[in-house]
């Protein structure tokens, strides 16, 4: 017993020492660089989880499913609260071209080099390859507008530049959600019932969505009219409420082995586009974004396990590819598509912020397919997600100094819609 | 109300129309048991509106949610669901306990502590010596004690009256959390229940260790055990003041992401406690009462915190909480149930009553004081469970009439707790 108290102990020391150092270095890159994320709760996910010190063992982290699901369908839904029809349709033309152009470059050439490095380089064959390949795709392609927001927060005021970024980066999400959607459709890993055909890749990309759709239509109809929120603790309500259909919408895709972020991400657009809640969801969205996002970290944490090459090799080589795809996706899209007040050589500069997304897929990844290098691929996205953050607000606000008009608020109504207050 | 009943009726077709594509998963979390525990949340809240609107506790909606949807009656959400989601029901636990702690103020007990020991000591004595010469009027209905004579027979039903002693502080905090009750009424309630808590385990201790030797068990274990339970209660004091001191620490000099970080707490504790031999529970009910009352920090962001993420903690612990009722098992002794409840509810009514007379109460705590005392619930269950477990022969027959007890005082409880609130005015939030 003496033993046991013993190695407990050391390991609740480890954990709070750890957990102490690792706030005041990262709070240090906070003042220094602006960092935006919260790689100390990867640090104490790592120091709890079965590598360190085993407080929370390989059954404990399983048993945290419900409230990993929980966190990977909410930011998916967050995510497609952000399209919200009447908003989108007010987008300049230019700033969706900008924004898509950005987007499927980004992921093109990311595609294109994952798929070279997989199938020639480490000797996968092309099925196998493809679905690493469009996973990574998939988390070099995500940007996060957090560190835009950072500086934008800074400087006081938005510049011209503003909103086009923060569409680029809701729409590097969308591509990246819908490609690893439909990833985990066409390369469909288990077994039906015996009695029924296996669905064919259209199929299940279709089941896919019609779950999404299903689980916001009946959300929708759940939530009914907005007048029972404004009560006492309507807020808590809605909380439960949005955590049960999140878990709903999510557990059903887990249980067909299907992304659970792009069927909240389904889910979440459609109660934007629907009824008069969607200010109370989206607001309560936002506001328990970040928890959600640093309970995620903390679980991947407690869940990664790096090898060497892992960490010496690939994971290094995926930060040269998506520093390399982002520079020309944005060099794509704001040199030849961009129209000339918005020439922005550099945009890709200003996006390198990964953010929760990332860290959801690559969590997501290593649940559905844990054959197929789920290790790797979670190192990838950490250390890529852990690096990017800490320079890219320092990047961004060199590119909205250099190119934006600082200084000026925009007076583009279209763009951005107003965060419910 | 009907519409959401009919969306759910959906949704559970919808998992049904699933059911063939199923891809069994390995390594996580039976994908089953998630879709069913968001179920299980929307049903709860749900039927948390109808009690509502029907003038009850929500969480007595929450408990009728999970008893519907569990293996009692619809069998929607079976067992082994329940295991799956244990871990849930622990957070959900632990979140409410560091509550609770931060919720008993000093100075409430300062100014009420003789009112508060006088009711936790008549109500003690009275509901044990009324449950002791009830069960052994009833022992030839009771199987547990129809075989016993002489001094077996006294001490097991001493220790059955034990269990059927104790509190519930989940149902306390819930209710005033829902009411936002604060008078006099809900401060001394909360100050019984917490410090209840602590008597009753040492109560239960003896009564166990006594029944567990005159049955013939370890004789020279009956005192080792109460040393080391003694142990046990000393030590969630200590594990309680140093995690006491870690959110101390934290609120001092870093007081960001308190909910990550209260979160990552009790899933610490609860991973040490087992380890270290403390009660979990009992742990950070004394971290969150050092925080409040005595550490040189301002702990109002944590408890607003914890306040805000109540609601959704106790949807999941009363719905969880009602899925493992198993109702079948006491139907046949619902008589007796009914019986043993209602002499319980009498000694809690009399002692309190007279208690809170005799500290010259409040008009409102001498009248329904004893209201917030007839709940019972997760600490109660825990105990019957250990009795089970250790005294396999009449601990089996025990726990089904202790439970049958505790689910109704479970269901009846809240009830006349919100109605005692009522009629001593102190609900504000209707």
């Amino acid at each position: 017993m003496g033993a046991i108290m013993q190695t407990t102990l050391a390991a609740l020391a480890v954990i709070a020492v750890g957990y102490i150092l690792a706030y005041l270095v990262f709070d240090r890159l906070r003042d220094r660089f602006g960092y935006v994320g919260g790689a100390e709760y990867v640090v104490i996910g790592f120091l709890l989880g079965p590598r360190i010190t085993g407080l929370l063992g390989a059954e404990q982290v399983q048993d945290l499913t419900p409230i990993v699901s929980l966190a990977l369908g909410w930011l998916g839904m967050l995510l497609g609260t952000y399209f919200r029809l009447p908003t989108m349709a007010r987008i300049h033309a230019s700033h969706l071209r900008i924004a898509f152009s950005e987007a499927l470059a980004t992921f093109g050439s990311a595609l294109i080099t994952l798929l070279a490095v997989f199938h020639y380089l480490l000797g996968y064959p092309w099925p196998e390859a493809t679905v690493q390949a469009v996973t990574l795709a998939a988390v070099a392609t995500l940007s996060s507008s957090a560190a835009i927001d950072a500086v934008t927060r800074k400087a006081g005021q938005l510049s011209a530049l503003y909103p086009v970024l923060q569409l680029t980066a809701r729409i590097d999400a969308l591509v990246g959600v819908a490609a690893f959607g439909l990833l985990l459709s066409v390369y469909h890993l288990g077994q039906v019932s015996l009695e029924v055909r296996p669905p064919t890749a259209t199929e299940w990309a279709v089941i896919n969505l019609a779950v999404g759709v299903a689980s916001g239509v009946l959300f929708h109809l759940f939530l009914g009219p907005r007048g029972h929120l404004q009560e006492a603790e309507g807020e808590s309500r809605l909380f439960v409420a949005l955590a049960g259909a999140i878990v709903v919408a999510s557990g059903a895709s887990y249980y067909l082995n299907l992304s659970p972020i792009y069927t909240n991400l389904v889910l979440g657009f459609i109660l934007a586009n629907s009824g008069s809640a969607h200010r109370d969801v989206t607001r309560l969205l936002l506001r328990t974004e970040r928890p959600v996002y640093l309970a995620l970290l903390i679980f991947a944490g407690a869940a990664w396990s790096p090898s060497s090459p892992e960490l010496l090799f690939v994971a290094p080589l995926f930060v040269v590819v998506r520093l390399s795809a982002r520079f020309l996706g944005g060099w794509v899209a704001g040199s030849l598509v961009a129209p000339p007040e918005l020439k922005t050589p550099g945009l890709g500069r200003a996006l390198l912020a990964q953010g929760g997304i990332a860290v959801a897929l690559a969590v997501n990844y290593t649940q559905v397919r844990p054959d197929l290098n789920a290790d790797l691929i979670l190192t990838a996205t950490l250390v890529s997600v852990l690096l990017f953050d800490i320079v890219a607000s320092r990047e961004a606000g060199a590119v909205v100094a250099r190119n934006g008009t600082p200084g000026q608020q925009s007076n583009d109504p279209a763009v951005v819609e107003p965060l419910p207050q | 109300v009907i519409r959401r009943l009919v969306v759910l009726m959906l949704l559970v077709g919808g998992a049904v129309l699933l059911e063939p594509l199923r891809a069994p998963t390995e390594g996580v979390i039976a994908p089953r048991s998630l879709f069913l525990f968001g179920i299980l949340l929307l049903t709860a809240d749900t039927f948390g509106a109808i009690a509502h609107d029907l003038g009850l506790p929500r969480l007595v909606g929450y408990l009728v949610a999970g008893l519907a949807l569990g293996p009692s009656v619809a069998g929607i959400v079976p067992a082994g669901v329940l295991e799956d989601l244990g871990m849930m029901k622990r957070l959900a636990v632990g979140l409410i306990g560091l509550l609770a702690g931060a919720e008993l103020r000093m100075s409430d007990l300062r100014q009420r502590h003789r009112l508060i020991l006088l009711v936790l000591a008549f109500q003690t004595v009275a509901v044990l010596v009324v449950l002791l010469v009830t069960s052994l009027l009833l022992r030839e209905w009771l199987p547990f004690l129809q075989p016993l004579s002489d001094n077996r027979l006294f001490f097991v039903a001493l220790l059955f009256a034990a269990v059927l002693t104790v509190n519930s502080p989940m149902v306390t905090l819930a209710l005033l959390t829902e009411t936002r009750a604060s008078g006099p009424l809900a401060k001394t309630t909360l100050g019984v229940v917490l410090v209840a808590d602590v008597i009753i385990i040492l109560l239960f201790t003896g009564a166990f260790s006594l029944a567990q030797a005159s049955l013939g068990g370890t004789t020279a274990g009956a005192p080792e055990i109460l040393l080391r339970l003694l142990a046990e209660v000393l030590g969630s004091i200590l594990a309680g003041t140093v995690i006491g001191g870690v959110l101390t620490l934290y609120l001092r000099f870093v007081k960001r992401e308190l909910v990550v970080f209260a979160v990552v707490v009790v899933f610490a504790t609860a991973a040490a406690a087992p380890a270290l031999h403390f009660e979990f529970l009992l742990s950070l009910l004394v971290a969150g009462f050092l925080v409040e009352n005595v550490a040189p920090v301002r702990a109002e962001p944590l408890v607003e915190v914890l306040h805000q993420a109540a609601v959704p903690v106790f949807v999941i612990f009363f719905a969880m909480a009602g899925a493992d009722l198993h109702i079948q098992e006491f139907a046949a002794v619902g008589p007796l149930v009914v019986v043993i409840a209602l002499a319980r509810m009498a000694a809690v009514w009399g002692s309190t009553t007279y208690a809170a007379h005799l500290a010259s109460a409040e008009l409102g705590v001498v009248r329904y004081g004893w209201t917030g005392l007839v709940s019972q619930a997760g600490v109660a269950l825990g105990l019957a469970t250990i009795v089970a477990d250790r005294l396999p022969g009449v601990g089996l027959a025990m726990q089904t009439l202790t439970i049958g007890v505790i689910a109704f005082n479970e269901s009846i409880g809240p009830i006349l707790f919100r109605r005692g609130l009522e009629k001593a005015g102190e609900i504000t939030v209707q």
